[in-house]
């Protein structure tokens, strides 16, 4: 089986924001007001050593997210996606605290401004609910790699600095862009 | 290469093979400004972005990931053996040992020892602690030791009765604290036969070198005064780190200080929980006549002899002993 993986690479990555927008469009069913499952930041904008990041749930091997929820909402795929169930769901905030990437939001409900149900990035993947229903449509968005397609971001990313995938299909295409561009010997880690 | 990688294996290897190894072999420049880029973004760097949700400016936050492991193996187990362990260890203690008996039998003469407003706030945070406790361990050992017992339905609702409840009795149980905190202070401070008290452990042991025994004891004991100054103490550990998990709006805490909360919420549970086992142990079954106390706010006077001998001696010499009509 295939483990599935985003591969941000920042050479290539010009703030255009394609990503987050090709995310909203294809999962809007899902989506409350102010949720963005993928964003870029930008560091040192306008300075020297600018570079812009297209980050979202990078549905980690060891999750963070999966280890601290109460409630034991999350899991994996055969792919190696992180998923969750909203269902299960009980809006403690604590996935977000874990979570190196800032990937679980809440939309806002209640009184005092309490969250709601966790929503994050589920690589186009849906969720718990039968394949392609109205329910996984309104809880979890689209469902592309059950229609054996990849993630919407990564497919219109203009440039192809997001990549998604299968983690060594990607890493092999990445290592050739790095030979390509000439880092014989400028490779780290 | 620190903890964290290894912990989050590929998913940072992609994302930082991705910084690292993209500065190309171009010029000893770029490539300093890469390196720096590289831990920049590992430190917590915050750029700009489009985004409005929290925290989103930052693309990575670290810290100690053996948080999540203290947490699940530690304060976990911790809390049920706070509750289920403390209940068989008393349960074995009371067969062992049994309860301590009046030696005179009830007088029948009450005297007056809590105002109906203290029996009030007793109350108000006692109750709200006890369910606390409960929906809290749901939350903290739940997925681990309840769980596994349940359909995926029953545990959705059980887990989500649990946060719903323990929310909203937060705010009485705070209330109930503070009261009890602040009014009742001036009667629990340490005294030094306090000490001869904790040697012979109040008297309640009824064999070897213990048995017996009647240490002094003012109107409250030296085991009433450390339950006292413990619940003070993890109250307001627990009230504090409660209210950065409960409104997260209104104080805005950093992710590391919310685990921080979550850490200290839990430890203080463990000490709270064990401790009110006892201390409803003590109440109900170990000490005969101790119960009436916090139901009409009068104790037996031969209750009163037994266990709180100064303090009797002291209402009866300043003349504020009163009797139940
Ligand atoms: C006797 C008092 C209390 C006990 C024994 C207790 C116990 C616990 C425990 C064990 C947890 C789970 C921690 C974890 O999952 O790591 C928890 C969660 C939580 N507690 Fe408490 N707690 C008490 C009082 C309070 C108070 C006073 C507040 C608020 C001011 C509060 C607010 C929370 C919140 C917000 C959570 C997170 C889950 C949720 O959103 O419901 N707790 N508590
Ligand atoms: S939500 Fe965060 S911690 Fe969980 S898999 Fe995604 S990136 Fe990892
Ligand atoms: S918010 Fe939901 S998914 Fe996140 S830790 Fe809490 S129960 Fe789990």
């Amino acid at each position: 089986m295939a483990t599935l993986k985003f591969l941000c690479d920042t050479k290539r990555c010009i703030e255009c924001n394609g990503c987050v927008t090709a995310c909203k469009n294809e999962n809007a069913s899902a989506l409350e007001w102010g949720i963005n499952r993928r964003r870029v930041v930008t560091i040192n904008d306008g300075k020297q050593g600018e570079a812009s990041i297209s980050v979202a749930c990078m549905h980690c091997d060891d999750a963070p997210c999966m280890a601290v929820c109460p409630a034991n909402c999350f899991y994996k795929t055969e792919d190696g996606l992180v998923l969750h169930n909203k269902d299960t769901c009980i809006g403690c905030g604590y996935c977000l605290y874990a979570c190196p990437f800032g990937a679980p939001q809440f939309p806002k409900s209640g009184a005092f401004g309490a969250r709601g149900k966790m929503d994050k990035c589920t690589f186009c993947a849906g969720g718990p609910e039968e394949n392609h229903s109205e329910a996984e449509m309104k809880k979890y968005g689209s469902n592309r790699i059950a229609e054996g397609k990849l993630p919407m971001c990564a497919e219109l990313c203009a440039t192809k600095s997001l990549l998604a995938g299968d983690a060594d299909v990607v890493s092999a295409i990445f290592r050739e862009r790095v030979a390509y561009r000439g880092a014989k010997n400028a490779a780290w880690g | 290469m620190n903890k964290l990688f290894k912990h989050l294996g590929v998913a940072f290897a992609l994302l930082f093979s991705a910084v690292c190894f993209a500065n190309g072999g171009e010029q000893a420049v770029a490539q300093a400004s890469d390196a720096q880029m590289w831990a920049q973004l590992k430190d917590g760097a915050v750029g700009y972005t489009a985004s409005k949700s929290e925290f989103h400016g930052q693309a990575i936050n670290t810290y100690d990931l053996r948080v999540l492991d203290l947490r699940a193996d530690w304060l976990a187990p911790a809390l049920m053996a706070a509750l289920f362990g403390m209940i068989a260890i008393f349960i074995v203690f009371i067969k062992i040992n049994g309860i301590s008996k009046l030696h005179h039998g009830f007088s029948g003469k009450m005297v007056y020892r809590w105002s109906k407003a203290d029996v009030a706030i007793h109350w108000l945070g006692a109750i709200p602690c006890l369910l606390l406790i409960l929906t809290g361990l749901v939350l903290l050992a739940g997925r681990f030791f309840i769980q596994p017992y349940l359909g995926e339905g029953v545990w959705a609702g059980l887990v989500n009765g649990a946060k719903q409840v323990h929310d909203v009795l937060a705010i009485p149980f705070m209330i109930g604290w503070l009261l009890m905190t602040v009014l009742w202070a001036k009667n629990q401070m340490p005294k030094m036969y306090d000490i001869k008290w904790f040697m012979v452990v109040g008297g309640y042991i009824n064999f070897g070198p213990f048995k017996g025994k009647h240490p002094d004891a003012g109107f409250a004991n030296a085991g009433e005064k450390l339950w006292f100054w413990a619940f003070a103490i993890f109250g307001l550990v627990i009230s504090v780190s409660g209210m950065l998990l409960l409104f997260p709006n209104l104080f805005e805490p950093s992710r590391n200080l919310s685990l921080l909360a979550l850490i200290l919420h839990g430890v203080s549970a463990i000490i709270i929980c064990a401790f009110s086992i006892v201390h409803i142990f003590m109440a109900t079954a170990m000490s005969e006549g101790g119960m009436e106390c916090m139901v009409s706010g009068y104790c037996d006077e031969n209750w009163a002899t037994q266990h709180h001998n100064l303090w009797f001696d002291e209402i009866k010499a300043n003349g504020t002993l009163k009797y139940k009509e």
